[in-house]
C-alpha cells in the first residue's frame, strides 16, 4: 500500500496576506491518494477545498501573498516550500488537472489537435485518446478549434488533454458544476471509465456531495479549512459521523426529498420562531399591510379558517372569488426568436414556439429545462424586461402588483453602492400601495420584510458588497417581495449559492409564497428543487413545453423521453 | 412551512465583510506621494502670488540676473521683473484655467454622453455624430482657430480647448453608460419599478462618475499643456500678464545668453502636468482597488 500512494499531503497549512491580515485557508490537512483511488474533497465555499487543490498542482501564488507548511510529496517528491523549479517538473506531467472552466484552459488559437499531438505525438494516437473519452468522429474533431465544441464536448477535450501526458495524478476542480445536468452525467461516467483505465490517483474537488459519491472511493469533507471527516464514499454518505457532514447530507435535494416539510434539519426553537412570525402576519396592525391582509384573507377563505384577518383588504366577496379564480399569470402563444448577423447573413434563433400556460392563484409551477431550452427567456417576458414578438403575457392578482423577478446572481442584482433600506423603499415608492407613505412607514414595511427573509434591522443601513452572498439573495427576495407581487418570478434563485444556504432559500421562497399569497414561476435546471417548490413541473426543451407533470410524484409521472433522461441525470 | 432558516442562517453566513479602516491608509506610497505632489503644487499656486515681494508685472530690479542673484532666488526677465514671482503667478493662472477647461469640459460632455447612452435611438445618433463632427478635425487647429477669431485673451483660449475637449467626454461616458445600463442591478431596478431619470441617477449614473473623474484628473496636465501652447503661438494672455507658455515664448529670444527666462517656465509647465498626469493615475488605481 505505501509504495503505490501518489500524494501524500501532511499537516499542510496555507495562509493568505493582504493588507494586514493573514487568513489561513488551510489549517494542518492530511490526506493521502493511492494510485488508482479518487479522494472526493468536498466542502462548500471558503472550505478550502480548491486551495488544496491548487496547492498540490503547485500554483499557490509565489508572490509572498501565499504562504504553504507542512508537506506535499508526490511520487516520494517532496514539493515543499512550493518553487517554480521543483514544480516546473512536475507539473503537466506527473500532475495534470481538468477545470471548472475548460473554455478558459483551452488555448483559443490552437486546433485540439494541435494542443493534443504535443503529448501524444501522433495524429492516430490522439485519435485514440479522444475515443478512449467517448468521442465520435474523433478525427473532426482534432481539426476543430474549442470554440466550436459544445460545453460537455469540450470538458471531454480537457480529460483526453489531462490524461495524454500518463500523470501520477490528475486534479479535477468541479469539472462538471458548469454543464447541463444531462451532461453532467455522461461526462462523469466518461472522467469515471477514463481514469480506472489511466490508473491515476485522482483528486476531485466538489461542493456536491451526490457527485462526490458517485465519483470517488474516499471523500474528505472540508469546512473551514478542516477536514472534518474522512472515510470511505459509503460511510461518509451513508453513515456521516460529523455534525456538519450529517448537516450537508440532510440540506441534499433529492427526488424523494419530503415536500410537506422545510429541507435541512430545523431546529425546534426555530420552528418557533416562525410560528411567531406567522402569528404576527395574521395580525397586521395598519393600512400598510392591507396588502399582505388581502393574501392572507383570501388564504384563510379557501383553505380553512384561521385567525381572522379582518376586512383590511375592502374587497367584496365577489371580487375575491374572482381573483381565486382567475389565473395569476397567462402566457398565451409567446412567441420569440433572436436574430443575429453572422458574416453578413441573418441567422435566427427561434427560442420559443408559441408557449401558453397559466399559473393559477397561489400556485407554484417550475419551468425545468437545459440551457438553450427558452426558460431563461419566458421569464423574462413574463417580467416584463423582453417583449414578444407575437403572443401576450397577463399577470394580475388583487394582492399583488404585477411579476416581481428574484434573479439567478443576487449580488449583481443588487445596486451597489445603495443601501439596502433605499433598495427597498425604491420598491415601496413605485408600487399603488406605497404611494404618499412616509418615510417611517415605509421603512417599518420594509423591516417586517426583512425580519420575514431571515434577516435583521442591522442589515437596512449596510450596501450589499457589504453582505455574505445568503444575505444578497435574502435581501433580493426582500425587495420582491416588500410589496408582494400577485407572481414571484425565481430564476434560478439557488444554483450560485451552497447547498446549505441554497436549501435555507427554497425552504423561504415556499414560506413566501403560502403566507403572503403570491403565486410562484420557478425558472430551474434541477429538477429536485422544482419538485420541491411547485405545485407543477411543465418540461422545457427546445423552446417548447414538452410534459407537464405534477410534482409529488414526479419521478414515477413523468413520461417523455426527455423528461425522464432529466429524471436520470438527477444523482440519487 | 413553519421554520424559518433565520438561525440557522446566522451560523452559516459570514458577518458583513469588515470596512477599510481609513482610506488614506488604504494607500501605497506612491500614491500618498502623488496626491502630497499635487497639494503642494496647488498650494504652491494658490497662496505662492499673495506671499511674493514683488509684483509679478512690474520691473523689480536689475535686467536678466541670473539664479540664485541676492533677492532674486530665480533671477529676473529681460525687463527686471521677478522670475519666481511671475512663474508663482503663472502657475496659479495656468491650474485655475486648466481647472475650469476640464471642469466644463466634462460637465459638457458627461451630459451629452448621458443623455445619448441612456436614451439611445435616433437622439444618441443625433448627438453623436454631432460630436464627431468636432473629433473629426485636428483639435489644436480648431482651437487655434476659436481662440484667433474671438481674440487674444485667456479666455478665448480657454473657450478654443473647451470646444476641443468635451467630444472625448461625450464619447467616453455615453460608452459607459451604454454598458453600466446593461449590467444586471439595472434591470433589476427596472424590474422593481424605477424608471426614467431616477433610474439614471441613481443606478447608472454613480458607476459612471469615477471614469469621469479619473480621465478628469488626467486631463488637466493636458489642458495645462495645450493652453501653453496656445499662449506660445500667442493666442493667450496679452503681455505682460505672467502666462507660462507665454512666457516661455519670450524668453526663446534671449536664449542663448539668459537661458532662465524660457527653461524654467516650461519646466513649471511639465511639473503642473506630471504631477496631475501622476495623481490621476493612481487616482484610478485606488479607484478600481474600491471596486467602483
Amino acid at each position: 500500500m505505501a509504495e503505490s500512494t501518489v500524494l501524500t499531503v501532511s499537516d499542510l497549512t496555507v495562509t493568505y496576506r493582504g493588507r494586514g491580515r493573514t487568513v489561513a485557508a488551510v489549517k494542518d490537512v492530511t490526506l493521502s491518494i493511492a494510485a488508482g483511488r479518487c479522494l472526493g474533497l468536498v466542502g462548500e465555499s471558503g472550505s478550502g477545498k480548491s486551495t488544496i487543490g491548487a496547492a498540490v498542482q503547485g500554483i499557490i501564488p509565489a508572490d509572498g501573498s501565499a504562504h504553504a507548511t507542512g508537506g506535499i510529496s508526490i511520487a516520494g517528491r517532496d514539493l515543499v516550500p512550493i518553487t517554480d523549479q521543483a514544480w516546473s517538473q512536475v507539473r503537466g506531467r506527473d500532475v495534470t488537472s481538468v477545470f471548472q472552466d475548460p473554455m478558459r484552459s483551452l488555448d483559443p488559437t490552437m486546433t485540439i489537435g494541435r494542443m493534443l499531438n504535443r503529448y501524444t505525438g501522433s495524429a492516430e494516437a490522439s485519435v485514440a485518446a479522444l475515443e478512449r473519452v467517448q468521442i465520435r468522429r474523433a478525427g473532426d474533431v482534432l481539426k476543430k478549434y474549442p470554440h466550436q465544441l459544445s460545453g460537455g464536448m469540450r470538458q471531454r477535450v480537457m480529460i483526453a488533454l489531462a490524461l495524454a501526458p500518463q500523470p501520477l495524478l490528475l486534479v479535477a476542480d468541479e469539472p462538471t458544476t458548469a454543464l447541463d445536468v444531462s451532461v453532467q452525467a455522461e461526462v462523469l461516467s466518461v472522467l469515471r471509465e477514463s481514469i480506472e483505465g489511466a490508473g491515476c490517483a485522482v483528486l476531485f474537488v466538489t461542493h456536491d456531495l451526490g457527485v462526490a459519491r458517485h465519483m470517488c472511493d474516499e471523500i474528505a469533507v472540508m469546512k473551514d479549512g478542516v477536514v472534518v471527516e474522512t472515510g470511505s464514499a459509503e460511510q461518509v454518505i451513508g453513515e456521516p459521523a460529523d455534525d456538519y457532514t450529517q448537516r450537508l447530507m440532510a440540506s441534499r435535494i433529492t427526488l424523494a426529498t419530503d415536500r410537506a416539510r422545510p429541507v435541512g434539519a430545523p431546529e425546534p426553537a426555530v420552528v418557533a420562531s416562525m410560528q411567531d412570525m406567522l402569528d404576527d402576519l395574521g395580525r397586521p396592525d395598519d393600512a400598510v399591510a392591507s396588502a399582505w391582509a388581502a393574501g392572507e384573507l383570501l388564504w384563510n377563505r379557501f383553505t380553512g379558517p384561521t385567525a381572522a384577518v379582518g376586512a383590511a383588504s375592502g374587497l367584496s366577496d365577489v371580487r375575491l372569488v374572482e381573483h381565486v379564480t382567475r389565473p395569476s399569470l397567462t402566457v398565451n402563444e409567446v412567441d420569440k426568436t433572436y436574430t443575429a448577423r453572422v458574416r453578413g447573413r441573418k441567422v435566427g434563433n427561434h427560442v420559443l414556439k408559441n408557449v401558453s400556460f397559466e399559473i393559477g392563484y397561489r400556485e407554484a409551477v417550475a419551468l425545468v429545462g437545459e440551457s438553450g431550452s427558452g426558460k431563461s427567456t419566458l421569464l423574462r417576458i413574463a417580467a416584463g424586461i423582453e417583449t414578444p414578438d407575437s403572443g401576450s403575457v397577463d399577470s394580475q392578482g388583487v394582492a399583488g402588483e404585477g411579476t416581481q423577478v428574484i434573479f439567478q446572481d443576487a449580488g449583481a442584482s443588487l445596486t451597489p453602492w445603495r443601501t439596502v433600506e433605499e433598495l427597498l423603499r425604491e420598491r415601496i415608492e413605485h408600487t399603488t400601495t406605497g404611494k404618499g407613505l412616509s418615510r417611517a412607514e415605509m421603512r417599518a414595511m420594509a423591516l417586517r420584510t426583512l425580519e420575514l427573509v431571515g434577516l435583521d434591522e442591522s442589515v437596512l443601513g449596510a450596501r450589499p458588497t457589504q453582505l455574505s452572498g445568503g444575505q444578497q439573495q435574502r435581501v433580493a427576495i426582500a425587495r420582491a417581495v416588500v410589496v408582494p407581487p400577485s407572481v414571484l418570478l425565481c430564476d434560478e434563485p439557488t444554483s450560485a449559492l451552497d447547498v446549505s444556504v441554497a436549501c435555507s432559500v427554497l425552504n423561504l421562497i415556499n414560506l413566501l409564497r403560502h403566507s403572503l399569497g403570491i403565486s410562484v414561476m420557478f425558472v430551474t435546471h434541477d429538477l429536485a428543487a422544482a419538485r420541491l417548490i411547485a405545485d407543477r413541473v411543465l418540461v422545457m426543451t427546445g423552446g417548447e413545453i414538452v410534459e407537464t407533470v405534477g410534482a409529488a410524484d414526479l419521478a414515477q409521472d413523468i413520461t417523455t423521453d426527455y423528461g425522464r433522461r432529466l429524471v436520470d441525470a438527477v444523482l440519487a | 412551512m413553519l421554520y424559518s432558516p433565520k438561525r440557522t442562517l446566522k451560523r452559516l453566513e459570514r458577518p458583513a465583510s469588515d470596512r477599510p479602516e481609513g482610506a488614506w491608509s488604504a494607500l501605497g506610497f506612491g500614491e500618498k506621494l502623488s496626491l502630497v505632489a499635487v497639494a503642494a503644487t496647488v498650494l504652491i499656486a494658490l497662496v505662492g502670488p499673495a506671499l511674493m515681494p514683488y509684483s509679478a508685472i512690474i520691473p523689480a530690479g536689475e535686467q536678466l540676473l541670473p539664479p540664485l542673484s541676492p533677492g532674486h532666488v530665480l533671477g529676473t526677465d529681460v525687463l527686471g521683473m521677478d522670475m519666481a514671482t511671475r512663474l508663482v503667478a503663472g502657475m496659479q493662472r495656468s491650474l485655475f484655467a486648466a481647472l475650469v477647461v476640464t471642469l466644463i469640459s466634462a460637465a459638457i460632455g458627461t451630459l451629452i454622453g448621458v443623455v445619448a447612452g441612456f436614451r439611445g435611438g435616433w437622439i444618441d445618433t443625433a448627438l453623436m455624430r454631432f460630436t464627431d463632427l468636432f473629433l473629426a478635425f485636428p483639435a489644436m487647429i480648431i482651437a487655434m482657430a476659436i481662440a484667433a477669431a474671438i481674440g487674444q485673451s485667456l479666455g478665448s483660449a480657454m473657450i478654443g480647448i473647451v470646444v476641443v475637449w468635451w467630444p472625448l467626454y461625450a464619447r467616453l461616458v455615453r460608452g459607459e453608460v451604454r454598458r453600466v445600463a446593461a449590467l444586471p442591478h439595472v434591470q433589476a431596478a427596472r424590474v422593481a419599478g424605477v424608471t426614467g431619470w431616477r433610474l439614471l441617477w441613481r443606478h447608472v449614473v454613480p458607476a459612471v462618475m469615477p471614469t469621469v473623474v479619473v480621465t478628469a484628473s488626467l486631463d488637466i496636465g493636458a489642458v495645462v499643456m495645450t493652453l501653453a501652447a496656445l499662449s506660445f503661438i500667442g493666442l493667450g494672455t496679452p503681455a505682460p500678464a505672467p502666462e507660462l507658455g507665454r512666457m516661455a515664448s519670450d524668453g526663446m529670444k534671449y536664449f542663448l545668453n539668459a537661458w532662465w527666462i524660457a527653461v524654467l517656465p516650461s519646466l513649471a509647465i511639465g511639473l503642473l502636468a506630471f504631477v496631475f498626469n501622476y495623481a490621476g493615475d493612481a487616482l484610478r488605481v485606488v479607484l478600481r482597488r474600491t471596486g467602483v
